[in-house]
């Protein structure tokens, strides 16, 4: 009889502590009592992040903002590998991050889930530049506010530069693909490999084919019809002026690739060490680079962006310009995070905007420019302070100019067609007609 | 009467404590989630989107338009062949040696296992490495052009690469099956067919391979289940580079689902791989079978 009553009670038990496991919370990770067993004195939110690489920055930032905030506490969730995929896992469990740092596309398509910001319940909008609002707004509603201003160019060591052109090197002398070239002989007859494709998916599918898709196209409404018309068929890329200037400007970027013998190995941190230590002199990258240079470089190199030349016309404004985009956004859900949970993500946001130690965090780590008013700090980043340079002077235009412009496996799928064009394995008109069948079967 | 009762309900105690939990668990982790992922073919749900729409068989009518997915399928058949085929020989070979009686066989034992204990992700990305820096860096010491280049940077090199390391993680794994049986084999047989004058091989070939039927069956179907649905060897060895040309089946899936979000097509994807190794793996035991009994 005791074995039995043992038996059972073990059943029970077990069940008990299996059924309890397996009820979670409801997925609202409310709030939970405090010492004083007042309800709603804490709040419990999430905090995802596609900003990679960036882990130590993230939680300084937490840790600051805790202190700042007794009874917030926000748990930080990294994207792995694939931003999507653990983003989509945490909705598909119920434990919808609080707040996300997203792309534009991310946000838009997902726009259903998200909190609008008001200026209500977001007076920190106030703080934040007009113009870096857009990219984050759909149908007049704002789902976001905007990260830093990252800017896509020709990045360049000046220490090199200079020795090839025997004097001080003046980034406004590359108007024309001719004026590139040029140099590129210059810095060659130097002994030193010219320039530097790092041969992966989204530097060559997002960032530099996306510039097909860009100002040269012309307007924001011409960009959109051009993209609607490439959907439905009706471009013939091969045909098409913008995307073979811009090919070309690959073709020679390719052929005086410091990566030349194995194109697509593909490595950020090799590739910022050999511009950092001269063995290359320009690199097609971006201003987020710094976080991988800045550790490396030595005290004193000088390094700036040149804008992507596509023709040699000395007069077209694009050969001047440099892409920009409010890359990532931070969004808050609305769907499976409570009111209390959203106002404290919210807060949170408002934190990173507009508090002073936030920027000098963000500032110090990051090195980009910050479209926030009250940003004061001074941009330690080289390539950070030249993509303002571009913005103060006009030289910009925005990259993606609508945030679904371009879909969000472009990087994936085209990047492939473009990795296997650098590595010779396809010719232009392979590589026009992989592109114009993505777009035709994109949704 | 009372007797019976008690039995029947010591039955029902005994189901509970042992079958009921494990019978709960694959419910909500195995039959449920591919009921829900059955279901889930039938829409266009993106994986995200609140609004769920019915769409039919779409899902499956367009993966078996997608050239890429058939691509894929035939990479994969490709790669299945090779990592099955070459798995089961360094196994079996690897168990031979482990089990001949050599010093520090346990040793061995445990070394050739270990790569099955690390993980494919993380072996993918030592991997990476040696095939991108280690091997390169050789190759341009010594001058051997065909070193002097990533092996995952070309295509069919990515693939052979693909192999060798799988090969080499799954040969660990399935020769503590081939020892398990290799160890059944009774010495009277071995040392009987040695005084009959059977030499090492022909041991091997006559005594040991037959009787080790049952194991090699295991271990084919283990392969080839295994290989079929490989990714996390594929996601950090090659990542389906140079250029899509390693994406296997299973990362196909994966890219469709979570980076193009089409869960549906994804989903309805899996259900097709899931039906296509159903069917070889029970062709396989069956035929393996087959050959147990006309024997």
């Amino acid at each position: 009889m005791m074995k039995r009553l043992l038996s059972l009670s073990l059943i029970i038990m077990m069940m008990t502590t299996l059924l309890v496991g397996c009820s979670g919370n409801d997925g609202s990770k409310e709030t939970t009592e405090g010492s004083t067993g007042k309800a709603n004195e804490k709040v419990a939110i999430s905090f995802y992040t596609t900003e990679t690489g960036k882990d130590d920055m993230f939680m300084d930032l937490i840790a600051d903002f805790e202190a700042k905030n007794q009874g917030i506490t926000v748990e930080y969730i990294a994207a792995g590998n694939d931003q999507l995929q653990k983003w989509m896992s945490l909705y598909a469990s119920n434990e919808g991050p609080t707040v996300s740092l997203m792309d534009p596309i991310n946000i838009y398509e997902n726009q259903a889930r998200l909190l609008e910001f008001t200026p209500e319940n977001a007076p920190f909008l106030a703080n934040i530049e007009e113009s870096a609002l857009s990219t984050l707004t759909f149908d007049k509603k704002i789902y976001a506010a905007p990260m830093s201003a990252a800017g896509i160019g020709i990045l360049y060591n000046k220490e090199v530069l200079d020795q090839a052109v025997g004097g001080n090197f003046d980034p406004a002398t590359i108007k024309t693909v001719s004026d590139l070239e040029d140099l590129f002989i210059k810095i060659e007859a130097t002994g030193v490999s010219a320039s530097m494709v790092t041969g992966v998916n989204w530097s060559l599918g997002a960032h530099f084919l996306g510039q097909t898709y860009g100002a040269a196209i012309g307007n924001v409404d011409e960009r959109v019809a051009y993209v609607a018309s490439l959907k439905e068929g009706k471009v013939s890329l091969i045909n098409d002026q913008v995307f073979n200037d811009y090919m070309n400007t690959l073709d020679l970027l390719a052929k005086y690739n410091y990566n030349k013998a194995d194109p697509l190995v593909g490595n950020v941190n090799l590739d910022a060490e050999a511009l950092a230590a001269g063995q290359v002199g320009t690199w097609f990258m971006g201003d987020w680079a710094w976080t991988y240079l800045a550790p490396i470089v030595a005290e004193g190199q000088e390094f700036g962006i040149l804008p992507i030349p596509r023709n040699n016309d000395a007069s077209d404004i694009i050969n001047q310009s440099i892409p920009t985009s409010f890359a990532k956004g931070y969004c808050v859900d609305a769907s499976q995070n409570t009111e209390a949970q959203q106002a404290a993500g919210l807060k949170f946001i408002e934190y990173l905007t507009s508090d002073t130690d936030a920027h000098a965090v963000l500032a110090k780590v990051t090195g980009q420019a910050y479209p926030y008013k009250n940003f004061t700090q001074t941009i330690e980043s080289p390539l950070g302070r030249a993509t303002a340079d571009y913005i103060a002077n006009g030289l910009t235009y925005d990259f993606y100019g609508t945030s679904n412009l371009l879909p969000s496996d472009i990087w994936y799928e085209c990047g492939a067609f473009m990795c296997e064009y650098l590595a010779g394995a396809a010719n232009r008109t392979k590589l026009a007609e992989n592109i114009e069948m993505y777009w035709k079967n994109s949704k | 009467m009372r007797n019976l009762k008690n039995k029947k309900l010591g039955n029902v105690i005994q189901f509970a404590g042992f079958g009921l939990p494990a019978l709960f668990i694959w419910l909500s982790v195995v039959i449920i989630p591919f009921i829900y992922g059955i279901a889930i073919t039938f829409t266009d749900w993106n994986g995200l989107s609140m609004d769920i729409n019915f769409v039919g068989l779409q899902n499956y009518k367009a993966v078996f338009s997608d050239p890429t997915f058939i691509s894929s399928f035939f990479k994969t058949v490709i790669y299945v062949v090779f990592t099955v085929f070459f798995s089961n020989v360094v196994g079996f070979l690897l168990a031979l040696a482990v089990t001949s009686g050599i010093k520090g066989q346990g040793l061995f034992r445990t070394g050739f296992f270990t790569p099955n204990i690390i993980g494919g992700i993380i072996l993918g990305y030592i991997w990476n490495f040696i095939f991108s820096y280690a091997l390169t860096s050789v190759g341009k010491t010594l001058g051997i052009d065909w070193l002097s280049t990533s092996f995952i940077t070309h295509p069919t090199r990515a693939l052979i690469a693909l192999i060798i390391v799988s090969s080499w993680q799954m040969s660990g794994y399935l020769m503590v099956i081939y020892i398990a049986g290799l160890t059944n084999i009774s010495n009277e047989l071995i040392e009987a067919a040695q005084i009959d004058g059977a030499k090492g091989w022909q041991i091997v070939k006559s005594i040991k391979v037959p009787l080790l039927r049952n194991s090699i069956a295991i271990c084919i179907f283990l392969a080839i289940s295994r290989s079929f649905m490989s990714f996390d060897m594929n996601l950090s060895l090659t990542a389906g580079g140079p250029y899509k040309s390693t994406e296997l089946i299973a990362y196909k899936i994966y890219q469709t689902a979570f980076t193009s979000m089409e869960f549906g097509k994804g989903q309805a994807q899996a259900i097709v791989l899931f039906g296509i190794v159903a069917v070889i793996s029970l062709l396989q035991v069956y035929f393996t079978n087959k050959g147990a009994v006309d024997q």
